[in-house]
């Protein structure tokens, strides 16, 4: 699980426009809160800028500079893109504002409209609070917005993502000070373990009719 | 053109809209990014269509260049990729320019181009010329695995452990 391979798809995925949505909208965020990321997504895109470099021009048939010029008022100082709080936000707007729903005590999720096959929520855990051991029919994505959750695979803090397949089960639990949100993409149901198990996917079966 | 040229001229057009300056731009870099766009299986029609944007976002964004940041070639194919992924994008929403969320990346980066480079030439040296040809035709040509099978008259999965080995490879230096 969690390996650089699998981050390192997402970030070239997203340099070449390979991604859905879903995962695109993801890993902005990813590339928007961590600058590790951010500098790798640059090596690809220099990376790729060589194939660009080395390619032969075909000279266009039609266009002419002067088509390219825009008049004066389009050509008035560029805003830059200062405004863009996160790519996030301009979906859902505010984080503060949104309307969560409760899945049980000191766990809410919101979906995010995307138009993928892959489902994208925020989950907000309160300190302390835990998801039962559970495995994933398909990847699970988790990208800390804010706060910290850990797991038996480690502690995990905003900017930081955990990418889990079928083989992963685990227990996250969000930190005791400040709990946390999370976005999370996941491609298949969850599928859950212990006392517990077997009510809890009966419910995710019963849930997944109304999707 | 040397690079110091093509600095002036963005220099001219960002400052003084020189279109002068822009000519000679417009001249070296239209055909790179018409023959990106037709190497990507666009149309000619297409291929100019987006090539126009691209120059006019040239024209009106030249003071986001930033030679210490990256080549001057670079910055353009990222708009020119950018104006790709966009124009593929089957479902356009109202609400999200994915456009402008990938600038705003783009300007909020933090590494230097001397840091890039030296990266990039590691990386460069460490592959072989048959993974150097799997990365341009899956990323930068973004030909489907399949096809990419196909062209190479390769199996599928041999596609895919092969490209999952070079990333591999490439990620010791990143």
């Amino acid at each position: 699980m969690n390996t650089s391979t699998q981050k390192n798809e997402l970030i070239f995925g997203y340099a070449s426009g390979n991604l859905g949505e879903a995962k695109s909208l993801f890993t902005s965020m990813y590339l928007f809160l961590n600058g590790a990321a951010a500098k790798k997504s640059s090596i690809f895109d220099n990376l790729l800028a060589e194939d660009f470099n080395k390619l032969e021009g075909i000279k266009p048939n039609k266009l002419k500079f002067s088509d390219c010029i825009k008049t004066t008022k389009d050509t008035e100082v560029p805003i830059r893109n200062k405004n863009l709080v996160s790519p996030l936000s301009k979906i859902i707007g505010d984080i503060g504002n949104i309307n969560w729903k409760s899945v049980y005590k000191g766990f809410k999720e919101f979906s995010i409209p995307v138009y993928d096959n892959d489902s994208v929520k925020l989950i907000q855990m309160d300190p302390g609070t835990s998801v039962p051991l559970h495995s994933h029919n398909g990847k699970e994505y988790i990208l800390v917005l804010e706060g910290s959750f850990c797991d038996e695979y480690g502690e995990y803090n905003k900017g930081d993502i955990q990418i889990n397949d079928q083989k992963i089960k685990h227990n996250p639990t969000a930190c005791k000070n400040d709990g946390c949100i999370c976005l999370t993409i996941t491609e298949n149901d969850v599928v859950f373990f212990g006392k517990f198990g077997s009510i809890l996917n009966l419910f995710t079966f019963i849930k997944s009719f109304f999707k | 053109m040397e690079n110091s040229k093509i600095i002036d001229l963005v220099k001219k057009i960002s400052k003084n809209r020189d279109e002068l300056a822009f000519s000679e731009i417009f001249d070296f870099i239209s055909p790179k990014i018409n023959a990106y766009y037709i190497k990507n299986n666009l149309s000619n029609e297409q291929a100019e269509e987006l090539t126009q944007e691209v120059l006019s976002t040239i024209w009106t964004k030249a003071e986001f260049f930033n030679p210490e940041k990256s080549k001057f070639t670079t910055w353009s194919f990222t708009i020119a990729r950018n104006k790709k992924i966009d124009f593929h994008r089957k479902n356009k929403r109202n609400d999200v320019n994915e456009e402008d969320i990938r600038d705003f990346l783009y300007e909020n980066n933090k590494s230097d181009d001397y840091e890039i480079e030296s990266t990039i030439n590691k990386i460069t040296e460490e592959l072989d010329q048959n993974q150097k040809k799997l990365i341009k035709m899956s990323f930068f040509e973004q030909k489907s695995h399949k096809n990419i099978a196909t062209e190479l008259e390769i199996p599928l999965g041999t596609v895919k452990s092969r490209i999952r080995a070079t990333l591999s490879k490439m990620q010791k230096h990143i």
